[in-house]
């Protein structure tokens, strides 16, 4: 694997406050990256440095190699930063087509990597229309079409699918999914469900520290299971204390719960044993699944 | 290799510049309020540029207002017309070009714009496609209007045409070097500013306060600093008269251009997009 970007003891101050706090990953080649935190966890602020909209107040960071925002990283690294908008004076195609061009396209090149951009956003009607026609999540889907334009080996989206319609964020999800393998997306939402869908390496940010790096299909804890049900069951619990291997049962959030096992005893395996729990009971279940959820682990 | 791709984005970013204010509603309108002006100065200053010259009463004004010997040449130009245009183009294409170029980068600055095209061109390549594309708008709109000028004294004396043609090129190259480092500094306070209402203030409260700042200093030495060389224009007396032609038609305003570019491009590169 080859590491894309590294952030070595970042720091970031705005004044008094300490954005980023002594910030260290590194990301390589491979599948999408979550970027998670609470508000003014210093997200957008590591996007921006990662880009190179800001320079960091100390440490090193490097994309490809080379500082973000150099030579080295155009046409390569690509992103949907947020809240930027498209100028409300020039046609959608006549924009993106520009910066085809400033990435080293011919003009026949650039129209042609434009409708195809479109395209996958589900967007090729909008050529000439300018940014103001369009609605809030449309422009979000166009910005998203040009950080695809050429054949980026990083794409970063801060929030791509807030203010999409469930629809197109569904798309938006696809088109991330299926792209996975060519590019190394950076993925920065408040959807858990969606991140971990997507991602398999998970930076949470918190007040400015990276509380947590780490891969998630790597660090599965199989000592648990996660039990989505249709509606709040009141002898779930009791119930599922009833099987031999169930150390405990915790009622996570509404219709979730997280069962906590020991997988060493012996016996039928645990997952049958919950749903034929779940079946017997006429207790309606939604998921089952390995492990604790993204949202469990991270805010336990 | 790295240059190619330089001058490549750099031409990229000029280029828009130019579709930006010949080919958008907005930019029309610019235009248009730009013609309707030199319509006026065309129809009734420069058309009237024959009777003008050998008009005691604006032979006087001009010395008084330019005085020297050399006035007397400019009013003895064998095209009456580009001596006239010589002498209101001078003043007013600088003035013209810092409210004209005022918004180099501010509005895509506040709006986010100017990420999407920082992912692609390096912050110094961005200033200095802006300030080429401005400089070539200007380039367009002085030959336009010297075209009209060369064309009105043709009209009256055909003969004048080609001496009319050597001399129109030689005050179009004058002209363009003049407003250049106008431009080069409104592409300096773009660098920091975030509207382009700003820039105009700003540069507005420049012409006046730092003149007065520099007199003062210069007072109280007793001492010629040579920082009035910052001001744009500080030469453009001298260059009407045509006085020190290299040093005040070329040094001074390449070497303001490329001041204000350098600090300007210096700024970028640290300020937050």
């Amino acid at each position: 694997m080859s590491t894309l970007i590294q952030v070595k003891g970042l720091n970031k101050f705005f004044g008094e406050k300490h954005a980023l706090n002594n910030v260290d990953f590194d990301i390589e080649k491979g599948s999408p990256v979550a970027l998670i935190g609470p508000n003014g966890a210093g997200k957008t602020t590591l996007f921006s440095i990662l880009c190179g909209y800001i320079q960091p107040s100390a440490g090193s960071v490097s994309v490809f190699g080379a500082a973000p925002g150099s030579n080295a990283t155009f046409g390569r690294l690509a992103a949907l930063p947020q809240d930027a908008q498209l100028d409300p004076r020039f046609s959608i195609a006549h924009q993106l087509s520009f910066y085809g061009q400033l990435q080293g396209f011919n003009k026949k090149k650039s129209s042609i990597e434009v409708e195809r951009t479109l395209e996958l956003v589900g967007l090729s009607d909008i050529l000439n229309e300018k940014p103001e026609a369009l609605s809030h999540g449309m422009r979000k889907r166009v910005t998203i079409a040009q950080a695809l334009m050429g054949s980026p080996e990083i794409v970063m989206f801060d929030e791509a699918t807030a203010g999409l319609d469930p629809l197109h964020a569904r798309e938006i999800r696809q088109l991330v999914a299926s792209l996975s393998n060519e590019v190394t997306f950076i993925l920065s939402s408040h959807d858990l469900n969606e991140l971990e869908r997507l991602c398999q390496q998970v930076l949470y940010l918190d007040k400015g520290v990276l509380q947590h790096n780490s891969s998630i299909s790597e660090n599965i804890d199989f000592s648990y299971f996660t039990l989505r049900m249709e509606k709040q069951e009141s002898a779930l619990i009791d119930g599922l204390k009833s099987i031999e291997q169930v150390v405990d049962v915790v009622n996570s959030q509404d219709k979730e719960y997280l069962i906590s096992v020991n997988q060493n005893q012996g016996g039928a395996p645990l997952d049958i044993q919950i749903l034929q729990m779940c079946h017997q009971n006429k207790w309606s279940y939604r998921q089952l699944t390995n492990g604790k959820t993204l949202e469990n682990t991270l805010f336990k | 290799m790295l240059e190619l791709h330089s001058f490549h984005r750099i031409w990229c970013l000029a280029k828009f510049e130019l579709v930006r204010m010949f080919l958008t509603k907005r930019g029309g309108m610019a235009i248009a309020a730009f013609a309707t002006a030199w319509f006026l100065i065309l129809y009734y200053v420069i058309s009237t540029a024959n009777d003008l010259v050998s008009s005691d009463t604006f032979v006087t004004i001009a010395y008084q207002v330019f005085s020297g010997a050399t006035m007397r040449e400019i009013l003895s130009w064998p095209v009456p017309e580009l001596a006239v245009f010589w002498v209101v183009a001078v003043y007013s294409f600088p003035i013209f070009a810092l409210i004209a170029t005022s918004d180099q980068t501010c509005a895509d600055r506040s709006r986010g714009t100017l990420r999407f095209i920082a992912l692609r061109a390096t912050r110094a390549e961005i200033l200095f496609g802006r300030f080429l594309g401005q400089v070539l708008i200007l380039a367009v709109l002085i030959a336009c209007t010297l075209t009209a000028t060369l064309l009105m004294a043709s009209f009256r004396d055909a003969s004048l045409f080609f001496v009319g043609l050597i001399k129109a090129m030689d005050i179009f190259k004058s002209i363009l070097i003049a407003v250049m480092p106008f431009v080069a500094l409104m592409a300096f306070f773009n660098s920091f500013l975030r509207s382009a209402r700003l820039a105009i203030i700003v540069s507005f409260l420049f012409f006046v306060i730092i003149p007065l700042i520099i007199a003062f200093i210069e007072y109280k030495l007793g001492i010629n600093t040579y920082i009035t060389y910052l001001v744009p224009g500080v030469q453009l007396s001298d260059v009407i008269n045509q006085k020190n032609l290299l040093l005040n038609s070329y040094v001074i305003p390449i070497a303001q251009v490329c001041g204000y570019l350098l600090v300007g491009s210096v700024i970028m590169k640290r300020s937050s997009l």
